[in-house]
């Protein structure tokens, strides 16, 4: 291997290559080519259907993809694995849902706590001791031993993005984390969001939070149709987009 | 007419408590209660284990399970009972006792109606609990253990126990092939007075009735105090959760 390389292998966490996917005929994922440095912040954005949850459940494989690569640090993500070697893939990339999907039947507490315990084998003062930790840096210390149920939907969101932090992720997934919020709890799950991304975290988010994207992102992925039609850091992509999808779906989010 | 009740128990009432034990076997409502704790107790992992390979990947696992479950369901218990009764100790030459019999018949049909419940309550949960137990690397059996079955089995407690009490009152079949329960004291009684059937027959029916509710009863109370636990429950599992518990018998 030449140095050179070496030197991008170790700069870049997530390699996409020549990925396709598809329900039966129609096709989901058309050829998609993308990489995602470490410390990276990326956004996905799109207009609905056009396949960007779908990508983005490719990267943890919640979702299978027809052919290509998806590579975390140089391991073949769909490669064929024992299930035991797919958990552990898994458990290195958070991921964040656009339901929550916290455990009903657990406290916040132990939602965070759990997966160390069950799937690291963290002792479970350890965990439980970290979990409150997490909690406090989600601001939500107080509801340690609070129902979900309790829980307002941005509560209940900064619980689940601590809940996958739990498991020191080297990697954040995003799918759509504030869209089943109401407007006035938006705000407090992008904060989190937002201080994650300024201590170095790699993020992937689908989001339809373009002020959140021109802030935050260091490059946007705008995807049509199952095809990544551009990709350009914010102040690019806002001010002077290329694709005339892309002006045309960004024409539509002034309206 | 209550005082023939009141007689009948007076005369009988070890009769029905304990068959002809200790001259002969284990009678009486002793051996209706041992037969419906033993096949509650087995038929309920059974039923669970049934269900997860139905709902299993592998079709080697999942098909024949499904065979089972759908002929165990469509057949009458009472046809179950005989087959067994009848067929096991002509294919095997064993003398197997009729309440073994018994017992082994329920926990495979009980267990193949609550497996239906058991898959119920997983499938209504949704993929979103799956998808996050995934998504944190946990395998699909921790998952199913730690993240499923703890809210796929609480939200079917109405369900799971109204099968519970058709498991009880089945065990009411085991007369037709002798074995000594409730019932069958209850029979022999009429046998002997020949002129009360409709008090002897309240008699049993109130003592079922009595186990029965209890059973509901003690149901209630459980559930109540884990929906107390979780106080404000929500998200895909409350639906289901927030039914009041009233138990409606499917196999009446």
């Amino acid at each position: 291997m030449s140095t050179s390389a070496a030197w991008t292998q170790q700069l870049q966490t997530i390699h996409l290559s020549d990925v396709c996917k598809s329900y039966g005929d129609y096709p989901v994922l058309k050829n998609i080519d993308a990489e995602v440095a470490r410390g990276e912040v990326v956004v996905i954005c799109g207009p609905s259907g056009s396949g960007k949850s779908t990508l983005i459940r490719t990267i943890n494989r919640l979702e299978e993809i027809n052919s290509g690569s998806i590579t975390l640090d140089g391991q073949n993500i769909h490669a064929a694995m024992r299930t035991r070697e797919l958990n552990l893939l898994r458990s290195r990339i958070g991921f964040v849902f656009q339901n929550f999907n916290l455990f009903p039947h657990l406290s916040v507490v132990e939602n965070v706590a759990m997966s160390p315990i069950r799937v690291k084998g963290v002792a479970a003062n350890v965990a439980h001791e970290k979990a409150l930790k997490l909690l406090d840096r989600v601001g939500l210390a107080d509801k340690a031993r609070a129902y979900p149920g309790q829980l307002s939907g941005g509560q209940q969101q900064r619980v689940a993005i601590a809940r996958a932090l739990a498991m020191e992720p080297p990697v954040m997934l995003f799918d759509e984390p504030t869209s089943a919020l109401d407007p006035e709890m938006v705000g407090e799950v992008l904060a989190v969001m937002k201080s994650l991304a300024s201590e170095g975290m790699t993020m992937i988010c689908v989001t339809h939070e373009m002020g959140f994207a021109r802030d935050v992102a260091d490059r946007i992925w705008f995807i049509d149709a199952g095809q990544i039609l551009e990709t350009a850091p914010p102040d690019e992509f806002f001010k002077t987009p290329r694709h005339p999808r892309a002006q045309r779906f960004l024409a539509d989010l002034r309206h | 007419m209550i005082n023939d009740v009141i007689a009948i128990i007076q005369d009988y009432w070890l009769l029905l408590l304990i068959g002809q034990y200790p001259n002969g076997p284990l009678g009486g409502l002793a051996n209706t209660l041992i037969l419906s704790a033993l096949s509650i107790m087995l038929a309920f992992p059974v039923a669970i284990l049934l269900a997860l390979a139905r709902l299993s990947k592998w079709r080697l696992l999942r098909w024949p399970v499904t065979a089972l479950v759908y002929i165990t369901r469509g057949v009458p218990l009472l046809m179950l009972i005989l087959w067994s009764y009848f067929l096991v100790p002509l294919w095997t030459g064993a003398d197997v006792p009729s309440f073994v019999t018994m017992l082994t018949t329920l926990v495979v049909y009980q267990g193949a109606f609550l497996s239906e419940v058991v898959r119920a309550g997983i499938v209504a949960l949704g993929s979103g609990q799956m998808d996050a137990a995934r998504a944190l690397g946990h395998s699909s059996l921790g998952a199913m253990r730690f993240i499923i079955l703890p809210q796929a089995l609480y939200n079917m407690i109405p369900s799971i126990i109204s099968t519970f009490v058709s498991t009880i009152k089945d065990t009411t079949l085991g007369y037709v092939i002798n074995v000594p329960d409730l019932t069958f004291a209850a029979s022999q009684v009429n046998n002997q007075l020949l002129t009360q059937p409709f008090q002897v027959f309240l008699i049993l029916a109130v003592v079922y009735y009595a186990i029965c509710w209890s059973l509901t009863h003690v149901a209630n109370i459980v559930e109540r105090r884990i929906t107390r636990r979780r106080a404000g429950l929500s998200g895909g599992a409350a639906p289901v959760a927030l039914v009041p518990a009233k138990i409606i018998s499917e196999q009446l």
